[in-house]
């Protein structure tokens, strides 16, 4: 079938077969490798991007349902080697990355959670580790992702991105713990997490 | 040793030690790292491998003519079209013991075939491989493939597949025995287990858990006929290794006609330096077809084809005095090594767990056994913090049992028990001999950050929410830095463990580091430019590093056991000193000065008391690359390289503890705050380690709460895919508090200690002893993990285990 969409602001008409993924065109029909696939199921997230500006699932989503919206993927954020987003910046500040897999996935849908709070009151501990249980981290244990995240909502509300919340503040002083001074015993930083989520403990 | 608490200073420019913010991350964020998924080479076809759905059976026939004649397959391919390819070997073998695997060629011992054909000994033993256009079409030419049966019985627990009339897998293996492996002092332990005043016993399952990078593997081959090359491209986190092995032990190539890179690698945790099968097969067959092939797993196929990692069943006992002091260790395990020895996964399951029992206390006997087994399971390998974790988890619990048994305080007994600073180098009787510690400051600082005290109070608040506060205590000591090679080889390694750096110094002055290893999400550029820039006293911006592609990198062993950091980096650094040498040699000579004179600081070389009279680096880096002037006993250009092959292991340690709340209505598990103060010696980026350790204490906790392989009683993996294997995400983790000493290792010149799984050893003994605290009103000495809702809940309820 012809279909169309408009990815990263470029318009996009190609034949696709009725069962295509959206992340099977992004990544192999147009080349946008930045979108991952690391499951089969919907439950790692690295296959995010955004569909008229809500993060989805492009591995479950058919490229026919999506047709004729506008899709941004992590390409569509930066322009290659371009200057960082304020998210892609206060994550790089706080080390939110280590291999990197899982990254472009989590740019697309805390992008969405930053931006859709900057009118707002920035998001709480618990709303931002609620926001990121669609993406699966197995390297930072989501730390630095949480700390990122709090940073940029900061940064978004101050000028000056040094001038952190008090959330931001408490845990960059607990990330200082082990960056910091020996002998010194890091602030502690004990926060309730939110309880039991929807990722299902059980086997 | 003395054991130093505190930042020491280090030599050098400062810049090592600093937390620096990762070179790598803006690639990584902005979506441009290249992954092994993301190699697209004009003319690729794509693989795909037929898995057996059956656990165990005889093969009777293969019919391929249908899945041939589907649309866009290329080639059908079975275990009859690679008979010129060897079986891959297992490199790690139980050492010093009689042992028995499945056969190789030369000799040596035998994993797998690359295609299985008499019989399939796991769900998702490879059987034949189709290659197509697209990777649909080669998907779905693999439910043409029709293969025929006959069942055989099978067996998938270690302790089981020993029994007698057990099913049995392989004819090399007599009774699925791949080893009994021994380490300590048999006699002395069961005298002490005798004669002890009180003995404290536990049967522990360390459940097997499925690693789970979140990068499924991937493999592109690419078969040059003008120039008879082969191309590589893998995610694999020991390229140098997979070149060896692959060329001379499995394909039977010329070494230097093997080329293998490593793109970006989206994570390990221990599962992608082993060889498989498909490495071999896209090789093949992209020389078979005149095109590069290209195969990329699935979720579904890792969990049933990649290393998973723990899987010990164990009987383990403590004998002590009524006092406190522990006398006697007694381990005897069962290791389910799956249905093939991985390439490192026998080692793993027996060195590296047995003897590392004792951990940081001082047992006078100690013994462990290890029954390492073959099942109809996935093979066995290493997961972050693999052995050790096996190993603190069995002695932390039997500390937590000892301490009720003779009513004393978890914390009083363990510190009553740590081996004393004036003991190091220190021999803990099992095999291994600790370099440095200062065990006594970094508990004290664990409990006291911990808020240890307090917990009485705590208890009391938390039982009128609702809930039961358990507090668990966990420490470790966690052997890293493989390694000696020699000692490597004693241990059954066969291969050299050292490790390598190349740096040049190019003509306008930036300079060029290239090490072995290579990184799986380490920030290795980030850090080796440190290394190098401190040593060399210049700016880290001028350092550029290379590495993962074995035609441009120095021989290496690569990223394990979190080695880069107190292997790779030695190198790196042993090199700029060796550059350095021999600037202040030439510098002299640029100068017209005697060498005595001339002083190397800040990047430059210049005359002592005349410090007008200087060459900078660049100064330096340009008439060296002309080599006008030199004196024939010194070369032209700056260029150096070192393999660095340390004189023994290095014992990172620390303590851990963890504070849990159970819902007494629920069983639900809360980790609500979580203490670690690891203690790596001197760290190159403590904000490369700091995501390191929070990680890796994640990983950790998923063992303890959710995560489990589950296989049901004909072999299949229940668990397989990640809507029934349970990771940890975002809410299931509190912001930790985390702390750290510093012991440097006396083993390589930055008194350097693993780092990067080390946090992963202690959580699950932390998490679980915190559970038992919560529920010993209610007699419970003991639950398996993970310690799902429900489990607790029947725990609460009085049920047994």
């Amino acid at each position: 079938m012809d279909l169309s969409l408009n990815v990263n602001g470029r318009p996009e008409q190609f034949a696709a077969e009725p069962n295509e993924l959206l992340v099977e065109r992004l990544r192999d029909g147009l080349g946008l490798t930045g979108t991952k696939v690391g499951c089969d199921t919907g439950q790692c997230g690295t296959c995010v991007v955004q569909l008229d500006g809500r993060s989805v699932k492009s591995c479950l989503i058919l490229t026919a349902a999506a047709a004729g919206s506008r899709v941004t993927t992590i390409e569509g954020v930066t322009t290659r080697g371009g200057e960082l987003s304020g998210l892609q910046e206060a994550l790089r500040q706080e080390h939110g990355t280590q291999c990197g897999f899982c990254t472009p996935g989590m740019v697309m849908a805390l992008g969405e959670l930053v931006e859709n709070t900057a009118d707002r009151e920035a998001p709480t501990e618990p709303e931002i580790r609620e926001w990121l249980t669609g993406n699966l981290c197995r390297c930072t244990g989501y730390h630095s992702v949480v700390r990122g995240v709090q940073r940029a909502c900061s940064a978004a509300r101050a000028e000056i991105p040094a001038e952190i919340s008090g959330a931001a503040a408490v845990s960059a002083a607990a990330g200082s713990g082990s960056a910091g001074s020996a002998s010194e015993p890091a602030p502690a930083s004990v926060s309730a997490s939110a309880s039991a989520s929807a990722s299902g403990k059980e086997v | 040793m003395t054991a130093v608490t505190g930042e020491a200073p280090l030599q050098g420019s400062g810049v090592l030690g600093r937390p620096m913010d990762s070179r790598e991350d803006p690639q990584l964020l902005r979506g441009e790292a290249t992954y092994v998924g993301d190699v697209n080479l004009p003319g690729t076809a794509h693989m795909a491998i037929l898995g057996s759905p059956v656990a165990h059976a005889k093969i009777l026939s293969i019919e391929t003519k249908a899945a041939e004649q589907m649309p866009g397959v290329l080639k059908v391919a079975t275990a009859a079209d690679f008979t010129d390819v060897m079986p891959l070997p297992c490199i790690w073998i139980p050492g010093g013991v009689e042992s028995h695997f499945p056969p190789h060629p030369y000799g040596l011992p035998g994993a797998r075939p690359v295609l299985t054909g008499d019989s399939v000994r796991h769900v998702g033993d490879p059987i034949a491989v189709v290659v197509a256009e697209t990777p649909r079409q080669a998907a779905a030419a693999l439910a043409a493939i029709a293969v025929e049966y006959e069942p055989l019985p099978v067996v998938t627990r270690a302790d089981a597949a020993l029994a007698e009339g057990a099913p049995q897998l392989h004819e090399a293996v007599p009774g699925n025995l791949n080893a009994y492996w021994t380490c300590g002092d048999k006699d002395r332990a069961e005298a002490a287990l005798a004669e002890a005043e009180v003995k404290v016993e536990l049967d522990l399952v360390n459940q097997r858990t499925i690693n789970s990078p979140i990068e499924p593997r991937g493999a592109v081959g690419d078969y040059n006929a003008a120039t008879d090359e082969y191309t590589l491209y893998a995610s694999t986190q020991g390229p140098h290794n997979h070149r060896f092995l692959l060329a001379a032990l499995v394909l039977g190539i010329p070494f230097n006609k093997l080329r293998v890179i490593a793109p970006t690698v989206g994570g390990s945790f221990g599962t992608k330096g082993y060889l498989y099968p498909d490495m071999a097969l896209v090789l093949v067959l992209s020389k078979a077809l005149g095109r590069p092939v290209k195969w990329v797993d699935t979720r579904t196929g890792l969990m049933n084809s990649t290393v998973q990692g723990r899987d010990h069943r164990q009987h383990v006992v403590l004998a002590g005095t009524r006092d406190g002091r522990m006398t006697g260790l007694w381990a005897t395990s069962y290791a389910n090594l799956g249905a093939y020895p991985s390439t490192i996964g026998p080692g793993v399951a027996t060195a590296l767990m047995g003897r590392s029992i004792s951990g940081m206390y001082e047992i006078p006997a100690a013994f462990c056994e290890v029954y390492a087994a073959f099942t109809n399971t996935v093979p066995l390998g290493a997961q972050r913090g693999s052995g050790r974790a096996e190993a603190a988890f069995l002695m932390e619990r039997l500390v937590d049992r000892f301490a009720a048994e003779i009513g004393m305080d978890p914390a009083a007994v363990r510190r009553k028990n740590l081996v004393p600073n004036e003991k190091f180098p220190y021999d803990n009787g099992l095999g291994w001999t600790y370099d440095s510690g200062d065990y006594q400051v970094n508990f004290d600082k664990a409990l006291e950050l911990s808020g240890y005290a307090d917990m009485p109070a705590r208890k009391a608040e938390a039982r009128t929410r609702g809930k039961r506060l358990g507090v668990g205590i966990a420490t470790y000591v966690a052997i890293c830095g493989v390694g000696p090679s020699t000692r490597m080889s004693q241990e059954g390694m066969l291969g050299g463990t050292w490790e390598s750096a190349n740096i040049r110094v190019n003509p306008t002055g930036e300079v060029t580091v290239t090490v072995g290893s290579a990184s799986t999400g380490q920030s290795h550029h980030t850090v080796f430019a440190q290394v190098a820039a401190d040593e060399l006293e210049i700016d880290p911006a001028q350092v550029q590093v290379y590495e993962g592609d074995t035609l441009r990198a120095p021989y290496g062993q690569g990223t394990y056991g979190s080695r880069s950091y107190s292997m790779a980096a030695p190198a790196v650094a042993l090199t700029a000193r060796k550059i350095k040498a021999k600037l202040v040699k030439a510098g002299a000579v640029f100068l017209g000065i005697p060498e005595e004179k001339a002083v190397y600081a800040a990047g430059k070389v210049y005359e002592e008391g005349n410090e007008e009279n200087a060459k900078t680096f660049a100064d330096l880096a340009m008439a060296m690359w002309y080599g006008w002037g030199l004196p024939h006993e010194i070369e032209p250009a700056l260029d150096e390289t070192t393999h660095f092959d340390p004189p023994d292991f290095n014992y990172p340690f620390g303590t851990h503890v963890a504070v849990v709340e159970v819902d007494e209505l629920t069983g639900e598990t809360e980790v609500v705050a979580y203490t670690a103060v690891d203690d790596a010696g001197h760290i190159g980026n403590p904000k490369i380690v700091l995501g390191q350790i929070e990680g890796s204490i994640t990983h950790g906790l998923g063992q303890a709460l959710m995560e489990a392989a589950v296989y049901d009683e004909q072999g299949r993996l229940l668990s397989s895919d990640l809507t029934k294997y349970a990771l940890p995400r975002a809410t299931d983790v509190p912001f930790f508090t985390l702390g750290k000493t510093t012991t440097p290792s006396p083993h390589n010149p930055l008194g350097a200690k693993g780092a990067g799984e080390i946090a992963t050893v202690p959580p699950a003994a932390a998490v679980v002893n915190a559970v038992v605290d919560a529920l010993s009103d209610l007699g419970v000495q003991h639950i398996d993990m993970p310690l799902t809702p429900e489990k607790v809940w029947r725990r609460l309820r009085g049920e047994a285990q």
